[in-house]
């Protein structure tokens, strides 16, 4: 078997009739990155509220938050995308499930990214619990003595504290949300791993086709890399790990 | 609104329990004056570091009423935010805010709590630097101070919200010995300002030369409550007498 | 070498086919006593998955008459039959890296493919179609203006609709299913207006619905194409073999009966009858086996 491989199949005009392969790409990178960058602000939202709420001294509370991270985190995501493209829709009034079905713009992207976005917040939860748990007591404790309520402590003292402590774990997550944004091909979603695949598809050059979305996955991944290792610098204090007490 | 008659703090047969079988404190009952420096000794585990918790509410309380400044700290209607800004504390392992600058660590409560501008709270903070004797240190991070430097922040940071109340959480046994008289004089400096404070603490020569009064717990029950000089010289319970002899001459027992 | 050719030559036309040196897909059934054939697990009815591990099928049928004759002429006690589901992305690939020998689905013999795999002559040919809601009102690709319309992935039916003169004016949003259940299922559940692919896989997805009643299909015919049998490419031994067991089972009276247990007959496993007479078009291509592609 020889491989044949034709890399000028990029510039080639597609069989799509949507111009040169690689624009074919070019879209599904825009989706890609438009799908996990919104699903990383919802992740970090909620993710950051369900963290928090965990590591309240109100127990019902604690317990939502627990509920949450359970559910979400051990639910494969491409059921959960599947869930709220199939049947949610089905589960709520008609009227708004008509809607959601035919009239909400972009129903695969708002799907994605909110899907993405609250999957990745129950690990983004997880880390942000262990990144306040991590601090010492006499934080908190140090933050009340002083007259702060408990959201200024969070706000002002604990958070802070705890999302230099996390932005490595977070690191991690931000570059595995690019990559399980390609699980919303599943709905339809026509991101990057969907293109490669109409690629393959059309162009049949599949090590090609592959070897290039590869290569951007990989320069996404780097790029996250440099951006959050930049931002843990900038946020590094003075002495700050093991001189917290 | 408080007069010289009635006390700054007041404990009313308080209890606690750690859990259902840990009494920590036994029916307390305890007075201390405007003006007045208690300090609280008492072997470890005598539930003295719990005492001087409970009364900004850092540690809950079962029964029994705490009173500051006239306000019941334990009640649930008391706004207790508004009560722990009077109540100046000091902890054994100063607890300063890592993230922050010394100077940020000492404005960070008036602006963000008393809403004080922020030039103000920056002149104030220098001012009560300058007393700590640390003014050329405001723009270091915690971790790049001493120990004796860091408490010596931390007293700076509780006083800035000017409180009725000092309290010390064994401030200085988490200092190497070089490092407790520079605290120390802070203390002393502080009490003789006339500030109302409450000490947790093993160094018998502070008590001997600055308290007023001293407080001897032990498994949770006030034992001796007593001037330091009848303390030392006349202590009237074997407890406080074993506990004396330990502290005082720890090689010769 | 160039001495010895004549004689080679000589020695092969006197041997005849049978004492041909063996090459390509053949040589390795040979080697291995297995032969591996991919299948589909939800292609019905030319294959899918019966039970739990029993692949079946138009397709399978005729797979299963070539797989009879390459054990016949290998002369072989046992061959062992492996099926190896595959996916419409999965197939070229696993077929060129050689995890299959043969792939029996539902797969277009198109140029475009040809240059990178070989198929039998064809097997198969479909009209592609839409189905729609049977009240939607909607009679042809027309009347899609501004409505969603979905295709599955990775398959090649997609462009029609851009392609197709009516659908050259008209604005429709695609969307697209990862499988055939899904695409159907956004025609089921009203996410998309029209569902356009072969019209045999159409008619079964419609037999096999909850009340099939409610779909049909309908408007023109986009494009018609060949289904092949794939097979590697640069393999004339065994590509010889496939086409001569095909050709010879297309002028069998037996091939009527294939194609009227899949096409005319109620299937397991539901029973449904997908009701489709055979084509013209079909008609030609059991008359005149070709292995053209699109």
């Amino acid at each position: 078997m020889t491989l044949n491989l034709n890399w000028g199949i990029l510039l080639e005009e597609s069989a799509t009739g949507d111009g040169p392969y690689w624009t074919l790409l070019a879209t599904g990178l825009q989706w890609t990155l438009a799908t996990a960058l919104t699903g990383w602000v919802i992740a970090l939202l909620v993710g950051s509220i369900v963290g928090v709420l965990r590591t309240l001294p109100y127990r019902p509370l604690a317990l939502l938050g627990d509920i949450y991270v359970e559910v979400f985190r051990n639910i494969p995501l491409l059921v959960q995308l599947f869930f709220w493209f199939f049947v949610w829709p089905e589960v709520v009034p008609q009227e708004i499930g008509r809607w959601m079905k035919q009239d909400m713009p972009y129903p695969e992207f708002i799907t994605a990214a909110l899907g993405l976005g609250w999957f990745t917040a129950a690990r983004v939860a997880e880390q942000v619990k262990s990144g306040i748990l991590s601090l010492p007591r006499g934080q908190k404790n140090a933050a009340l003595a002083l007259g702060f309520s408990l959201p200024q402590t969070y706000r002002l003292v604990i958070l802070p504290q705890a999302f230099r402590v996390v932005i490595p774990p977070l690191t991690s997550e931000f570059m595995n949300i690019f990559k399980n944004s390609a699980a919303a091909l599943a709905i339809g979603l026509t991101e990057l791993t969907f293109q490669m695949k109409q690629m393959v598809e059309y162009s049949n050059e599949v090590i090609v086709s592959i070897a290039a979305v590869t290569t951007i996955y990989m320069t996404l991944a780097f790029a996250v890399n440099r951006g959050m290792a930049w931002l843990e610098k900038k946020a590094r204090v003075p002495g700050m790990i093991g001189g917290g007490r | 609104m408080n007069t010289d008659a009635s006390p700054m703090i007041r404990f009313v047969n308080v209890n606690k329990w750690y859990g259902r079988d840990h009494h920590v404190l036994k029916n307390i009952n305890l007075e201390v004056r405007q003006g007045e420096v208690v300090v609280v000794c008492g072997p470890s585990g005598s539930g003295k570091s719990t005492l001087i918790r409970t009364i900004n509410q850092l540690e809950p309380i079962n029964n029994g009423e705490i009173w500051v400044d006239g306000i019941r700290a334990n009640d649930p209607r008391t706004n207790i935010n508004k009560l722990r800004e009077e109540v100046g504390f000091v902890f054994q392992h100063f607890n300063l805010y890592p993230h922050l600058s010394v100077l940020d660590n000492i404005t960070l409560a008036p602006i963000q709590v008393k809403k004080i501008p922020k030039d103000l709270a920056e002149r104030t903070a220098m001012e009560l630097l300058e007393r700590v004797g640390l003014a050329n240190k405001k723009d270091a991070y915690p971790a790049n101070l001493s120990g004796g430097q860091q408490q010596r922040v931390a007293i700076a940071r509780g006083l800035a919200m000017n409180p009725q109340v000092m309290l010390f959480d064994e401030p200085t046994s988490a200092l190497d010995p070089e490092m407790i008289g520079e605290v120390l004089a802070v203390m002393k400096q502080l009490a003789e300002s006339g500030m109302t404070m409450m000490v947790v603490t093993h160094e018998m020569g502070f008590a001997r030369e600055v308290a007023d009064r001293v407080v001897f717990l032990d498994q949770g029950v006030i034992l001796e409550d007593a001037k330091p000089e009848q303390f030392f010289t006349d202590p009237q319970t074997d407890r406080a007498k074993q506990f004396l002899r330990q502290i005082l001459a720890p090689m010769h027992q | 070498m160039k001495k010895l050719l004549p004689l080679a030559m000589a020695i092969a036309l006197s041997a005849g086919a049978q004492a041909e040196e063996l090459t390509g897909t053949l040589k390795k059934v040979k080697d291995t006593g297995r032969i591996v054939v991919g299948v589909r697990d939800a292609s019905q009815p030319f294959s899918y998955l019966l039970g739990n591990k029993q692949y079946v099928g138009y397709s399978v049928d005729l797979c299963n008459k070539i797989v009879d004759q390459v054990q016949k002429e290998l002369k072989l006690k046992t061959l062992d039959v492996v099926y190896q589901p595959v996916t419409s992305q999965t197939r070229i690939p696993l077929m060129q890296n050689g995890t299959i020998d043969l792939e029996c689905g539902s797969t277009t013999n198109s140029m475009e493919r040809q240059k990178q795999v070989a198929f039998g002559v064809n097997m198969f040919w479909v009209n592609v179609r839409m189905a729609v809601k049977a009240n939607s009102g909607i009679k042809s690709v027309a009347d899609l203006n501004g409505k969603p319309v979905v295709t599955t992935t990775g398959t090649t039916s997609d462009r029609y609709i851009k392609m197709h003169e009516k659908g050259k004016s008209i604005d429709v949003k695609n969307l697209y299913g990862k499988d055939h259940d899904e695409s159907f299922l956004m025609l089921e559940t009203d996410r998309a207006a029209a569902f356009v692919m072969d019209d045999t896989l159409l008619a079964a997805k419609i037999a096999a619905s909850k009340n099939p009643k409610d779909f049909m299909i309908a408007g023109e015919v986009l494009s018609g194409e060949p289904y092949g049998i794939m097979l590697r490419k640069d393999d004339p031994q065994f590509k010889k073999l496939v086409d001569s067991t095909l050709t010879a089972v297309y002028k069998s009276p037996e091939m009527e009966k294939i194609y009227a247990k899949w096409f005319m007959s109620p299937i397991q496993p539901k029973g449904v009858n997908l009701n489709m007479p055979m084509s013209d078009k079909m008609k030609e291509l059991l008359k005149n086996p070709s292995d053209k592609g699109i």
